[in-house]
């Protein structure tokens, strides 16, 4: 499905047509082993079902381009053996391609994983008119004040419907952002869903007012475009 | 073999067992030994392992230790006593343990003051309150007698010192058996006393000491296992002084204000007859209203008399007040259900039972507070404020009097408990895994524990579901397949099995909130109990209840609106199945006689016969009864009346079915799953101990659904109606705690419960992906449907559905029916999902874009 012209939701993905470029964003790696810390000895899929998901989206389409837009890694502190193994395969899975990263909020120790690969780190990405950041803070930059469409992760935006609080789907948002098209991407932390629009106060400096007007395309087993926030709630 | 002691000893025959000391004491304080002296004395002393069921204040504590002090002060005055363990005394409460140091201590004073020299018999207290360096010294200088929790047995038996120093134990005696056998902390215990006993050298004799409870064989079974055992069941005849008391005549056409007068009026009445008396309310926040109304409308008479006392009270508060109770200080004490057990209480003369207690067993536990004497009257007062709750007493009464007590459910096969043991075995030694398995079979709650079971169990330890590269995080014990030893693995693992140790899930506050703004807490059982759009009321407004997230209940404020779920009812004891039955079979006899078109007189005449109840009572139980035999049907244990009526909103079928809560809670999610499933329609439901309701604004058909539902299916049914409900995400939280899937406490950091319960829905989510039926998820169903509902006896009522033996009856009324009053008004159950996720979305989809194009 288009969510904006030459722009497409591919799973929890969006692929530019035009430049042949996938975004992708809030991996987490490393939450379960985070969960484990925390005394929860939950059994790892993670990183399995993530190489399912990713290897799927690359199935359908062939991007020359990799951006992840922020928070590959879940902790904010040092990375153990077995996140840096995962943290491997999945940037493997985009060998050939030019991979390039993009700085989160959780990100405070990707130098040596981005040496170890030779990619690229930033702290946005500009091509055309479209912006692509994490989402945590408003830049100020020439490429941000000239662009027209803003691709942002960091909010894990999900949804819920009244008659079922407890079933949540993860979604993408759209809407405006002064006179920029805003589009927020969901989470590919497929250990848990996410934040519930509906209900909790959203993070992002972009998300703070209007957000009733955005429009949820929720992602299941297909994308479902259910129209304005407002409707919903 | 379990036998009962059919005959006393004689006094002489005791006598002459007796050291001359412990004899010569003896006698100076009682003229006779009392009746479970007289049974079970000798026995004890012949190392029989021994049952003691009698009521409290019987004699029974001392009949333990008689034989056991007077082994040991013959072994002391022949320089024997060696520095170790011999006695291991384990009770349920940590506060019972320092009442009975007291009680034991002064007997031994006393024997040595008589025998004019110090025995040497050390007695000490290892609970969790212990010190390091009590402790410590325990380990230098052996205690004799050695009293405890059962949670701190397990600790002792995983540590290697203390270990060491109870492989000598000869006697170990549990108290409160009854209160035991029926939870997981039970069957934890249970399996502690077979490791006691696979590290000791010889047989341990058992002694149980039970309240009246039944069925006293399977709590026999409970303590030996296997073993023999001596049960000694006394039915001392004290003589009960009992009454169901309604404070106003007619219990329905009266006003809240008038009743809630005559309450309180009735109940300073009694109190001012009486020299001490104990009043049960069952609940916490009831306690508290009824000690605060006592002092506003009687100020003179309440005032540093009058005390409270609950589980949420603190521990000084409540011993505090223990105190003043014992000196006699206290006119009155409230509690819930706290002062049930075991601790001497000192004088009480009454003893009120405001509500049900729900159970005969637990009626008589309360009301034998009183007259705590062996010779005493027992004097105790039911008094009700409903019509259901007045039949309800009037028939435990009965059965009080002709002493029918209701059978216990004690949980067998728990594999959480089983998995937290087999690690606490590991962390302190190898063990083949075959001898394993035996030692755990002799136990009674495991001695039908399957191979495949225990198997399951063996591998989620040593993390055999888990890719070999990430077992180091998961395995808590090693497993070697080839020669089928088990063993520690790893270095923290003592440490993470000593601080995660028990049964008793985490008290957790539930915090309410209207958008980010906290307004309080609930329980989080009381949670469980919460569905959509109920009201309910909290600190005096009310609120109706939107959705939980985690440990957080969201609500918006509904000032005014009529309470749907009482707030107590997280507190409520479900109605035991004897005693629903029994009700059913009076209903069946009023029946009866109103067919018959038996006069007032003679009705009235059959229930002051049958009941044992006053004319007040009599009359009011004749007129409901009249009432719902002209509206329309006395439903009884032969006939199931089902009832349909509509509202402005809904169309309700009621089925009164009065099995209690346990059973209907079954039998009313497995028909709202069977409707789901044929007529793809989601219904609301509410359950009490009287019946149950399924309603809905569409129109739905009940029965035709009731009708598919098989008692041998019935299992199959209620896995799949269960599965996505809110009570197995909880109970799924609690097994795996247990288990130590999820950790309290790990390295050093104390993990808060709602972060818990957040990540206990993704693992059991990542769980059912290992195995549908993974040992854990597995034991939180069991949990669900045998101890928390229960799926048997709901499945026996449906075989006699099946083969006739009740009849469904069905009436149409255009409200509902007297019987179905208060059941209406209370019901509640948990929300429930039966959609999948797929199918909902794509339904909220069609439904969103209809509703956008229009």
């Amino acid at each position: 499905m288009h969510i904006s012209k030459n722009i497409e939701i591919i799973d929890l993905a969006l692929y530019l047509e035009k430049e042949s470029t996938l975004v992708l964003g809030d991996l987490h790696i490393g939450y379960e082993e985070f969960l484990n810390k925390e005394g929860v000895l939950i059994p790892r899929f993670q990183l399995e079902d993530l190489v399912k998901k990713i290897n799927n989206i690359l199935d359908r389409v062939n991007p020359k381009k990799i951006i992840i837009n922020g928070d590959l890694k879940h902790e904010f502190g040092t990375i153990s053996q077995q996140e840096w193994n995962d943290t491997m395969k999945i940037l493997d899975l985009f060998n050939n391609k030019e991979i390039i990263l993009i700085k989160g909020n959780h990100d405070s120790i990707l130098e040596p994983i981005a040496k170890k690969k030779n990619i690229k780190i930033k702290d946005y990405f500009s091509v055309n008119d479209i912006y692509i950041c994490h989402g945590n803070k408003i830049p100020d930059d020439q490429d941000f004040k000239k662009s027209k469409i803003l691709i942002m992760g960091h909010e894990h935006p999900s949804i819920t419907f009244k008659e079922r609080k407890d079933e949540k789907y993860k979604c993408f948002l759209k809407g405006k952002w002064k006179n920029k098209l805003l589009i927020v991407m969901p989470s590919m932390n497929l250990v848990t869903q996410g934040s519930d629009i509906t209900k909790e106060k959203l993070l992002s400096p972009f998300l703070q007012q209007n957000i009733e007007n955005f429009e949820v395309f929720a992602v299941e087993n297909k994308i479902y475009d259910f129209g304005k926030l407002k409707d919903l709630i | 073999m379990i036998e009962f002691q059919e005959k006393p000893y004689e006094d002489e025959e005791i006598f002459k067992v007796l050291n001359p000391i412990v004899s010569t004491w003896f006698k100076s304080k009682f003229k006779e030994f009392c009746m479970p002296q007289k049974y079970a004395v000798l026995n004890i002393h012949n190392r029989q392992n021994t049952l003691v069921s009698a009521v409290t204040g019987s004699g029974k504590t001392l009949t333990a230790f008689l034989s056991i002090l007077n082994e040991l002060i013959t072994l002391s005055e022949n320089n024997m006593l060696e520095n170790k363990v011999y006695v291991i005394y384990v009770s349920p409460l940590k506060a019972l343990n320092n009442d009975l140091f007291f009680n034991l201590e002064t007997p031994l004073h006393e024997m040595e003051r008589l025998a004019g020299k110090k025995f040497g018999i050390k007695v000490s207290v290892r609970t969790g309150d212990t010190t390091t360096y009590e402790k410590q010294k325990m380990l230098k200088n052996a205690p004799h007698i050695l009293v405890t929790t059962p949670e701190s047995l397990a600790l002792m038996l995983s540590s290697i010192k203390f270990k060491e120093l109870i492989k000598n134990v000869k006697y170990c005696i549990i108290d409160e058996i009854h209160s035991l056998a029926e939870n997981k902390r039970g069957v934890h215990l249970s399996l502690s006393l077979e490791r006691l006993q696979y590290y000791c050298e010889e047989e341990i004799t058992r002694i149980g000491l039970s309240a009246t409870a039944e069925p006293i064989e399977e709590i026999a079974k409970f303590l030996v296992g296997d073993r023999d055992c001596k049960i000694v069941k006394i039915d001392l005849n004290k003589k009960m002084d009992i009454k169901v008391l309604s404070p106003v005549p007619d219990l329905i056409n009266t006003t809240f204000e008038k009743s809630h007068n005559a309450l309180y009026t009735l109940l300073d009445q009694l109190v001012q007859q009486h020299k001490t008396t104990l009043i049960f309310t069952n609940t916490r926040s009831a306690t508290e209203r009824v000690v605060h109304h006592l002092k506003e409308k009687f100020p003179q008479n309440y005032t540093e008399n009058i005390g409270a006392h609950h589980g949420s009270l603190s521990k000084e508060h409540r011993l505090n007040i223990e105190e003043r109770l014992r000196e006699g200080k206290l006119k009155v004490i409230v509690c819930s259900t706290s002062l049930e057990l075991g601790i001497d209480i000192g004088y009480i003369d009454l003893v009120i039972l405001l509500g049900s207690p729900k159970s005969v067993a637990r009626g008589g536990q309360r009301i034998g507070r009183s007259g705590h004497a062996l010779h005493d009257t027992i004097k105790g007062r039911f008094i009700v404020l409903d019509r259901d709750d007045l039949v309800e007493c009037a028939v435990l009464l009965k059965n009080l009097v002709e002493r029918k007590i209701d059978k216990i459910h004690i949980p067998r096969n728990c594999l959480d408990v089983l998995a937290q043991q087999i690690d606490g075995i590991a962390v302190t030694e190898r063990i083949h895994i075959d001898s394993l398995l035996r030692l755990i079979k002799k136990s009674y709650c495991y001695s039908e524990l399957s191979k495949e079971d225990f198997m399951s169990i063996i591998d989620y330890l040593s993390g055999k579901y888990i890719s070999l590269e990430d077992r180091y995080v998961y395995a808590k014990i090693w497993y070697d397949q080839e020669t089928g030893m088990i063993g520690k693995k790893g270095k923290l693992a003592r440490v993470i099995h000593m601080t995660n140790i028990g049964t008793i899930p985490e008290e957790s506050f539930v915090t309410v909130k209207i958008n980010d703004q906290s307004i309080g807490h609930i329980d989080e059982a009381f949670l469980e109990k919460l569905k959509r759009n109920d009201i309910f009321v909290l600190g005096g407004s009310t609120y109706k209840f939107l959705y939980a997230k985690g440990m957080v209940a969201y609500v918006s404020a509904s000032p005014g609106q009529k309470p749907t779920i009482p707030s107590w009812f997280s507190e409520m004891l479900p109605l035991s199945f004897d005693l629903a039955n029994d009700i059913n079979r009076f209903r069946k006899l009023m029946r009866e006689k109103f067919e018959l078109k038996k006069s007032k007189e003679e009705v009235i005449k059959f229930i002051n016969d049958y009941l044992y109840v006053d004319e007040n009572a009599a009359n009011a139980i004749y007129e409901y009864f009249k009432e719902q035999f002209l509206f329309s049907k006395i439903p009884d244990e032969k006939e199931l009346v089902v009832e349909f009526f509509n509202d402005e909103e809904k169309k309700y079928v009621v089925f009164h079915s009065l099995y209690g809560r346990r059973v209907n809670d079954v039998l009313s999610r497995a028909i709202a799953f069977a409707v789901f499933r044929s007529e793809h329609k989601d219904v609301d439901i509410g359950i009490s101990d009287n019946g149950f309701y399924i309603c809905s604004d569409k129109k739905i058909q009940v029965l035709k659904s009731f009708s598919l539902i098989k008692s041998d299916e019935l299992r199959k049914v209620m896995k799949l109606a269960i599965e996505n409900s809110e009570i197995l995400k909880r109970r799924f939280r609690h097994c795996a705690t247990r288990s130590l899937m999820i950790l309290r406490r790990y390295k050093g950091r104390e993990k808060r419960v709602g972060r818990q319960q957040v990540s206990s829905m993704i693992l059991i989510n990542a769980v059912r992906r290992i195995s549908d039926d993974f040992s854990i998820l597995k034991e939180a169903r069991r949990e669900v449907l045998e101890d928390l509902m229960d799926i048997d006896n709901a499945s026996l009522i449906l075989k006699k559905i099946e083969n006739g033996k009740i009849k469904i009856k069905q009436v149409a009324t255009n409200m509902p029916s007297p019987f179905a009053f208060n059941l209406v008004l209370q019901g509640y159950l948990d929300v429930l999902k039966m959609e999948d996720r797929i199918e909902f979305i794509k339904r909220m989809h069609s439904y969103v874009i209809a509703k956008i194009n229009k």
